[in-house]
C-alpha cells in the first residue's frame, strides 16, 4: 500500500524537472492539459480501479459458496452498513468544502473541513471494525469459508484505503500547520480529494454488489 | 517455412508415439484436417516475408560510392491498406473452419458408446466406467475402449490441475478440481495410444502418463467380462504331514497385502481370513484421497502411473501392441513379467519415482511411502499381485 | 561543481526553518563515488542502473536456462533431479520475464524517453528511483529464497492449487508472490511516471505524433502496466492470503474454482506479452530508418497498430486456456480476438519491410540486430497464428511447441531487440564505440544459437514432448533434438559472452584506451543525438523546439533545388548552436535518501509477512518513516547542503 502514499506524498514537488525556465510553477500544467501530480492520480485511481475489479470479480464469484460457517443472508444487517455508507458519502462533501476552501486559501475553513473529513472517515472505518467483529462473533472467520475470505479481503482493502486517506488528511492539516506543506497547497488537497472520492464512489459500487444484492 | 520444415521433419521421424501430426481417431483427424493447411499457409507467409527481406537486403544494400540519401518515403497508405486487408482476409479464412472444427470435436456425440470418468491425481489417472452394464470397472493409467466407437470421457481432478491428453486420438482437456469437462474419443484402429499429463503437476509430473487401448468388439467384451470380476481368494494348501492349512506364497502375500496396501489400494473382493471384505480407506492416508484400484493388475501393460513397463518388452511378450492385450485379457503371462521393476518399486517406491512421501502436516502422504518391506514380504507380495488378472 | 556534505552543525533550535526541519539529513548530493549512484534521481544513472542489474538477471536466468537444457540433453537426465529441475524452469521463467526483459526495457525507457522528448527528468525523479530500488529489492529478495527455505516450484504461472500450502510446502512461493508483489510496484510507479512524462513533458513543438516510434510504443507498454498490474496484484495478494494466513481463495476442498487463477493471471498475463515484446518493436523501429537512411515507413500505421495491440492485448487472455475447459462458446470467441490481434502485428512486419524497401542499408550489428528480429519473430508470429486455432492448439499447448513459440518472439524478438538497442545507444549512453567486429560475431552465433536451440522445439513438440518435464523416456524421437538445442543453448552463452567481453575491450577495463564515440556516428535522425553523447545531467543546454518527426534528421538535411536530400548542417553545428543559446537557470531536482530508504523497507516487510509479525512491524516503521521524509522533503536540496552554497548571483545553478 507504500505506493498509494507514495504517488500522493510524491504530489507536491518532484514535478519541476523543468524546462529551463526556472519561474515554472510547481505543477505546471503540461500538455495534457492536466498537471503532472494530478495527471499522475488518476493514472493511479485507474489502476486502482482494476485492483478494486479484481477483488469485487473474486467476492462475487465466491460470495455463494459457503461449505460451512454462516452465509451473507444471515449476516448482513443492511440498515447499519447504510447508515455508515452514509457518513461515508458525507465526508465526500466536507471534503469538496475543504478543497474549496483551500482554493481559497482560507486555511482556517479548510482544516476544519478536513478534520471532518478525516473524521467521518474513522468514523466509518469504525463502523467497519464493530461490523468485523460481530461477524466474526457470529461465526464467520477469514478462514472459515469462501464467502468469508473475499468478503473480508475485498472489504478490508477498501478499508485500508479509507484508513491512507485519513492519514493523509490528517499529515496535510498537520502539515498545513506547522507550513511545511511542500509545493500548492491547494492542489496538494484536491489531490486528496481525488483519492477521497475513488474510495468513496469504490465503496458505493461495493455495498451495492455486496450488501445489496442478494446472493 | 518453419511449417513445412516441420511438416517434413515429423513426417520422417520414425518413432513418435505420441506424434500429433499422425492421428489415429475421427478427432485428431480433424484437428490435424484443419491444422495442415494451416502450417502450410503460415509457410507460405512467412516464405513470402523472409523473401522480401533478403531482396531488400541485396538490392539496397549500400554500395561503395553510392551514399545520396534515399527518397525519404513516409510510407505508402494503398500498400499499406492493402496489405493490412489481405492479412485480415487469409485470416478470417482461417476462422470459419476453425470455428466449424471447434464445434465438430467439443459437442457431444449422439452415438456414444463409452462413458468414463476420467479422474487424474498425483501422479496418475483413474478410470472409472459409467456406461450401463460396465459399473464398476475402474482402472489406472490405461483405458480400454471399443475401436471406432465414439466414447465421452468426463474429466476432473481430485487435488491439483492435470491434462489428459492422447495425441493420436485428440487434443488435450485440463483435469480441474471441482470441474467436471468433457472430452470426445474415437480410435479407428486397435493399437495402444499413448500420452502424457500436460499441466505440470508437481514433483513427478514428468512421470505422469495414460495410454488408451482400443481393440475389437469382441476382444472389448471380453475384457470387460473379466474386468466386472472380483479378485479371487487365493487358496491355502493343506500340509502334507500336519493336514493343516498353510499359505502359499500367493496367500501370504494377500495376508501381506492386506497388512500392508489395503488401507490405501483398492482389490474388489478382498477378504480377510475371517471373511471381512478390506476396503480402501485411502482418504486418511493421501491428500488426493486415492490410489490405484488393483483388482486387475495384470490385467494393464504398465504401472506406477506409467513409468514403467509391467511386461518385459522381449519379442515373445511385445506387451506393445494391443494385440497383446487382446490375447492377454486376464492379464500379464507368468514369463513376461517385469519383475525387477515391480520389486524395485515395493521396496522403495519413492527411490523410484519421485514423490513426497514423508506425511504432511495432516498426516498425509502425497504418492506412495517407503514401507520398508522385508524381502520375504516382496516376494509374497509379487506372488500375490501376479493372482490379480 | 566539486560538493561534499559539509560537518553537520547543531543549529539553535530557533533558527530551523521548515527546509532545513525537512530532515536531520544532508541531502546526498555528491556527484562523484558510490553515493552519487545509490542516492541519484537522474534518469540517465537509473537507466544504467536498471541495465546493469537487468544484466545481471539475465546471466542468471541464462544460467538456469543451461542447467534445464544440460538436464534435458538426453533421455533419462541425471544432472538434476525433479525438484530442482522444477524449481529451475520456475525461476529461470520469473527471472527472464520480471527480472531481465521488464527492467531492461525500462533501463531503455526511463534513459531515451526523456532525451527522445527532449525532457530534463522525468516527471517525478524521486518515483523513478523508487521504482528501480524496488525492482532491485524485489529481485534480491526472490534470490533470498534458497537460503531461507527453498526456491518456488510452482512454475512462473503459478497455477492454483499446485502453489497453494498443501501442494507447494517450502517457503518458495511465499518469496516468488512478495518478490512479484514487490517488483509490481517499481512498475506500477514506473509507469505512471513515464506516461506523465510523455503527454506532460515533450519539448515545445512536439506533438504526440511528432514522438519518435520507441517513445510511442513505451507510452502504449506504461498504459498496458497500469492496468495490468493490478489484476496481478490481486491475485498475488489471493495467493499470500491462501499460503500465509490460512484464506481459503484457492482451496478446493473448500469449494474454490481454480480457474479464478488462471483468469486473472492470464488477464495481467496477456497484456504482459506486450510489455515485453513493445519495446523492441520500439527499438528497432528507430533502428530500421536510420540504417536504411529513410523514415519509418507508415509512421501512424506502426504507431495505430501498437495502440491497436494495447487494446486489443485485453481482449485474448483466455487464449492460454483453450484445453482448461471454458467451452466451446467462449474458445471460438477468444479463437477470433486472437487472431485478430494478428493483424495489427502484422502491420508491424509489413511496414518494417517497407522501411528497408528503397533505402540505402548499412549493415551495422544493430541493424543486423533489427533485420535479425524481423526473421526470428516473424516464424514467431506465424507460429502464435497456428495456437489461434484453438483446435489445434489444445494438441500444442503445454508442449514444447509453445516453448518455440513463445521463445522465437521472446528471445528472437524481445532480447534481438534490445541487443540492436544496446549496440545502436551505446555511444549515446557511454561515449564510446563497442567493437563492430566482435558486434558481427555476437549477432551471428546469436542466430545460430537461437535457430538451433528453439527450431527443433517446433518438431518435438508436435511429435508430442509435453514442457516441464524434468525428464523424459528413450523412444518418443524426442533424444537427438534435444541434443541439438542444448548445443544451441551453449551457442547462445557464447553469444552473450561475445557481447560482455565486447563491453570489457572497448570500454577502457582492459586497460586499453577506449575508442571515444563521434557524436552522431551513425547519422542519426531522432532527438536525443541532439546532445552530448553523455548527455550533460541536464540533457539539454536548451530545449531545441520541434517542428518534423526526426527533427535531427530534418535539421542535418534538406531539400536542394531537384528536391534531392542534401546535407545542410552536422550534429556538431547543431549541438553548438544550441551550446550557444544555453539556458540561464537549470534547476535539476537533488538526490535523496528515501527513494532507497522506502524500497528497502518492502522486503523487510515481506520477509515479515513469511517469517515474524516483528520483522514486519520493523519494515512497516522504516516504510512509514521514509515515506514521512519523502513527504516533507523538498526536491531541491537546501544551500546549505552544498560545500560552497551558490550565491543568487550565479549565471547558471546547475545542482548536480
Amino acid at each position: 500500500m507504500s505506493d498509494v502514499l507514495d504517488t500522493v506524498t510524491d504530489s507536491g514537488h518532484d514535478a519541476h524537472a523543468d524546462h529551463g525556465h526556472a519561474d515554472v510553477e510547481h505543477g505546471a500544467h503540461g500538455s495534457s492539459g492536466l498537471s503532472n501530480n494530478k495527471l499522475a492520480m488518476w493514472l493511479f485511481l485507474g489502476s486502482d480501479c482494476l485492483l478494486f475489479g479484481g477483488l469485487i470479480s473474486t467476492y462475487m464469484l465466491y460470495r455463494g459458496r459457503v461449505q460451512r460457517g454462516p452465509n451473507p443472508n444471515e449476516l448482513y444487517n443492511i440498515p447499519f452498513t447504510s447508515v455508515s455508507s452514509f457518513v461515508l458519502l458525507m465526508s465526500s462533501l466536507t471534503m469538496v468544502l475543504a478543497v474549496t476552501a483551500a482554493g481559497r486559501n482560507d486555511d482556517r475553513r479548510m482544516r476544519i473541513w478536513l478534520c471532518t473529513t478525516a473524521f467521518l472517515g474513522s468514523l466509518f472505518v469504525g463502523a467497519q471494525v464493530f461490523e468485523f467483529r460481530s461477524f466474526y462473533l457470529k461465526g464467520l472467520g477469514f478462514t472459515t469459508n469462501l464467502f468469508g475470505s473475499s468478503f473480508f479481503t475485498l472489504t478490508g482493502f477498501h478499508g485500508v484505503h479509507v484508513t491512507l486517506g485519513v492519514i493523509m488528511l490528517l499529515s496535510i492539516v498537520g502539515m498545513t500547520l506547522r507550513g511545511k506543506i511542500p509545493g500548492r497547497k491547494a492542489e496538494v488537497v484536491e489531490l486528496i480529494g481525488l483519492y477521497w472520492h475513488f474510495v468513496d464512489i469504490v465503496w458505493i459500487v461495493i455495498f451495492t454488489l455486496v450488501y445489496l444484492i442478494p446472493s | 517455412m518453419l511449417g513445412g520444415f516441420a511438416l517434413t521433419l515429423t513426417g520422417c521421424a520414425g518413432n513418435a508415439p505420441q506424434d500429433t501430426w499422425k492421428p489415429s481417431g475421427k478427432y485428431a483427424r480433424s484437428i490435424d484436417n484443419l491444422q495442415e493447411p494451416i502450417f502450410v499457409a503460415a509457410g507460405v507467409v512467412g516464405l513470402v516475408v523472409f523473401a522480401a527481406v533478403v531482396y531488400c537486403i541485396v538490392k539496397f544494400r549500400e554500395r561503395p560510392g553510392h551514399d545520396s540519401i534515399p527518397h525519404q518515403s513516409h510510407g505508402n497508405p494503398k500498400v499499406e491498406i492493402s496489405l493490412t486487408a489481405l492479412s485480415a482476409a487469409i485470416l478470417l479464412t482461417v476462422a470459419v473452419p476453425t470455428v466449424n472444427t471447434l464445434f465438430e470435436i467439443s459437442n457431444r456425440p449422439k452415438d456414444t458408446a463409452l462413458e468414463v470418468t476420467v479422474i487424474g491425481q498425483q501422479w496418475w489417472w483413474e478410470f472409472q466406467y459409467k456406461t450401463p452394464g460396465m459399473e464398476g470397472i475402474v482402472t489406472a493409467t490405461e483405458l480400454v475402449i471399443p475401436v471406432g466407437k465414439k466414447v465421452r470421457l468426463s474429466v476432473t481432478s481430485r487435488d491439483v490441475i492435470h491434462s489428459f491428453w492422447i495425441p493420436k486420438l485428440n487434443g488435450k482437456r485440463d483435469a480441474v478440481p471441482n470441474r467436471v469437462q468433457p472430452l470426445n474419443m474415437e480410435a479407428t484402429t486397435p493399437g495402444i495410444y499413448e500420452g502424457q499429463c500436460t499441466e505440470y503437476c508437481g514433483l513427478s509430473h514428468a512421470n505422469m502418463r495414460q495410454r488408451v487401448v482400443a481393440l475389437s468388439d469382441a476382444d472389448f467384451a471380453t475384457w470387460v467380462a473379466n474386468q466386472l470380476k472380483p479378485a479371487a481368494k487365493p487358496a491355502k494348501v493343506k500340509d502334507a504331514t500336519t493336514g493343516e492349512l498353510v499359505d502359499t506364497p500367493q496367500s501370504g502375500g494377500e495376508a501381506a497385502f492386506i497388512a500392508n496396501c489395503a488401507r490405501c489400494h483398492q482389490v474388489n473382493g478382498l477378504v480377510d481370513d475371517k471373511g471381512d471384505p478390506q476396503n480402501s480407506k485411502a482418504d486418511e492416508q493421501l491428500v488426493s484421497g486415492a490410489a490405484p484400484n488393483l483388482t486387475h493388475l495384470m490385467s494393464r501393460s504398465v504401472f506406477a502411473g506409467g513409468m514403467f513397463d509391467l511386461s518385459l518388452p522381449s519379442a515373445a511378450c511385445s506387451p506393445k501392441t494391443a494385440k497383446y492385450t487382446a490375447e492377454h485379457p486376464t492379464g500379464t503371462p507368468d514369463g513376461c513379467l517385469n519383475r525387477a521393476d515391480l520389486e524395485a518399486w515395493l521396496r522403495n517406491a519413492p527411490a523410484v519415482k519421485p514423490m513426497y512421501s514423508i506425511q504432511n502436516k495432516d498426516k498425509l502422504y502425497r504418492g506412495m511411502p517407503n514401507l520398508n518391506l522385508s524381502e520375504a514380504d516382496i516376494d509374497k507380495l509379487v506372488a500375490y499381485l501376479t493372482t490379480l488378472k | 561543481m566539486a560538493i561534499i556534505e559539509r560537518p553537520r552543525e547543531l543549529a539553535p533550535a530557533s533558527f530551523v526553518s521548515p527546509k532545513q526541519a525537512a530532515g536531520s539529513f544532508h541531502r546526498p548530493v555528491q556527484t562523484k563515488g558510490w553515493k552519487s549512484w545509490f542516492f541519484t534521481i537522474d534518469h540517465k544513472k537509473l537507466g544504467i542502473m536498471y541495465g546493469v542489474a537487468a544484466m545481471f538477471f539475465f546471466l542468471v536466468g541464462g544460467t538456469e536456462a543451461l542447467l534445464i537444457r544440460i538436464q534435458l540433453a538426453q533421455p533419462n537426465g541425471k544432472f538434476v533431479n525433479a525438484q530442482l529441475y522444477n524449481e529451475l524452469f520456475t525461476t529461470h521463467g520469473t527471472t527472464m520475464v520480471f527480472l531481465f526483459v521488464m527492467p531492461m526495457a525500462a533501463a531503455f525507457a526511463n534513459y531515451f524517453v526523456p532525451l527522445q522528448i527532449g525532457a530534463r527528468d522525468v516527471a517525478f525523479p524521486r518515483m523513478n528511483a523508487f521504482g528501480f530500488w524496488c525492482f532491485l529489492s524485489g529481485g534480491i529478495f526472490l534470490y533470498l529464497s534458497p537460503l531461507l527455505g527453498g526456491l518456488p516450484d510452482g512454475g512462473w504461472f503459478a497455477y492454483a492449487p499446485n502453489t497453494g500450502p498443501i501442494f507447494s510446502p517450502s517457503h518458495g512461493m511465499d518469496f516468488w508472490a512478495l518478490a512479484l508483489q514487490i517488483t509490481g510496484i517499481a512498475s506500477l510507479t514506473g509507469s505512471i511516471n513515464l506516461i506523465v512524462t510523455i503527454l506532460n513533458m515533450r519539448a515545445p513543438g512536439m506533438k504526440m505524433m511528432m514522438m519518435p516510434v520507441f517513445t510511442w510504443m513505451i507510452l502504449v507498454v506504461q498504459f498496458l502496466l497500469v492496468f495490468a498490474i493490478p489484476v496481478i496484484t490481486v491475485a498475488l495478494f489471493l495467493l499470500t492470503f491462501q499460503r500465509r494466513f490460512g484464506a481459503t481463495f484457492f482451496d478446493v476442498k473448500a469449494g474454490a474454482d481454480p480457474l479464478l487463477w488462471q483468469h486473472l493471471f492470464w488477464l495481467f498475463g496477456h497484456p504482459e506479452v506486450y510489455i515485453l515484446i513493445l519495446p523492441s518493436f520500439g527499438i528497432v523501429s528507430e533502428v530500421l530508418p536510420v540504417f536504411a537512411k529513410k523514415p519509418l515507413f507508415g509512421y501512424k500505421f506502426v504507431v495505430f497498430s501498437g495502440a491497436a495491440i494495447g487494446f486489443m492485448g485485453w481482449g485474448v487472455w483466455a487464449h492460454h486456456m483453450f484445453a482448461s475447459g471454458l467451452g466451446p462458446i467462449s474458445v471460438m470467441v477468444f479463437s477470433l480476438t486472437t487472431m485478430f490481434i494478428a493483424v495489427p502485428t502484422g502491420v508491424k512486419i509489413i511496414n518494417w519491410v517497407g522501411t528497408l524497401w528503397g533505402g540505402t542499408l548499412r549493415f551495422t550489428t544493430a541493424m543486423m540486430f533489427a533485420i535479425g528480429l524481423i526473421v526470428e519473430f516473424t516464424i514467431g508470429g506465424l507460429s502464435g497464428v497456428t495456437h489461434a486455432v484453438s483446435p489445434s492448439d489444445t494438441q500444442q499447448t503445454d508442449t514444447y511447441y509453445i516453448i518455440a513459440h513463445f521463445h522465437y518472439v521472446l528471445f528472437g524478438g524481445a532480447v534481438f531487440g534490445l541487443f540492436a538497442g544496446f549496440y545502436y545507444w551505446w555511444p549515446k549512453v557511454f561515449g564510446r564505440m563497442l567493437d563492430e567486429k566482435l558486434g558481427k560475431i555476437n549477432f551471428w552465433l546469436m542466430v545460430i544459437g537461437t535457430n538451433f536451440t528453439f527450431g527443433p522445439m517446433h518438431i518435438v513438440g508436435l511429435q508430442g514432448q509435453p514442457r516441464r518435464m524434468y525428464t523424459y523416456k528413450a523412444g518418443y524421437g524426442f533424444g537427438p533434438w534435444n541434443l541439438v538445442e542444448t548445443i544451441g543453448s551453449f551457442i547462445i552463452a557464447l553469444a552473450v559472452g561475445t557481447f560482455l567481453w565486447n563491453v570489457v575491450k572497448t570500454n577502457g577495463i582492459t586497460g586499453k584506451k577506449p575508442r571515444t564515440a563521434p557524436l552522431d556516428p551513425w547519422d542519426a535522425r531522432t532527438y536525443e543525438w541532439m546532445t552530448t553523447s553523455p548527455p550533460k545531467e541536464h540533457n539539454f543546454d536548451s530545449i531545441p523546439v520541434v517542428s518534423h518527426l526526426d527533427e535531427f534528421f530534418h535539421r542535418k538535411y534538406a531539400e536542394d533545388a531537384n528536391g534531392n536530400m542534401v546535407k545542410v548542417a552536422t550534429g556538431e553545428e547543431i549541438l553548438a548552436d544550441q551550446i550557444a543559446h544555453a539556458d540561464k537557470h537549470i534547476h535539476m531536482p537533488s538526490p535523496s535518501y528515501w527513494p532507497l530508504v522506502l524500497a528497502v523497507s518492502l522486503p523487510i516487510i515481506a520477509l515479515g509477512v513469511i517469517f515474524s509479525t516483528y520483522l514486519a512491524v520493523v519494515g512497516g516503521a522504516i516504510c512509514v518513516m521514509a515515506a514521512y521524509g519523502w513527504a516533507i522533503e523538498p526536491s531541491t536540496a537546501d544551500e546549505s547542503d552544498f560545500e560552497n552554497p551558490a550565491g543568487p548571483s550565479t549565471e547558471v545553478t546547475v545542482h548536480v
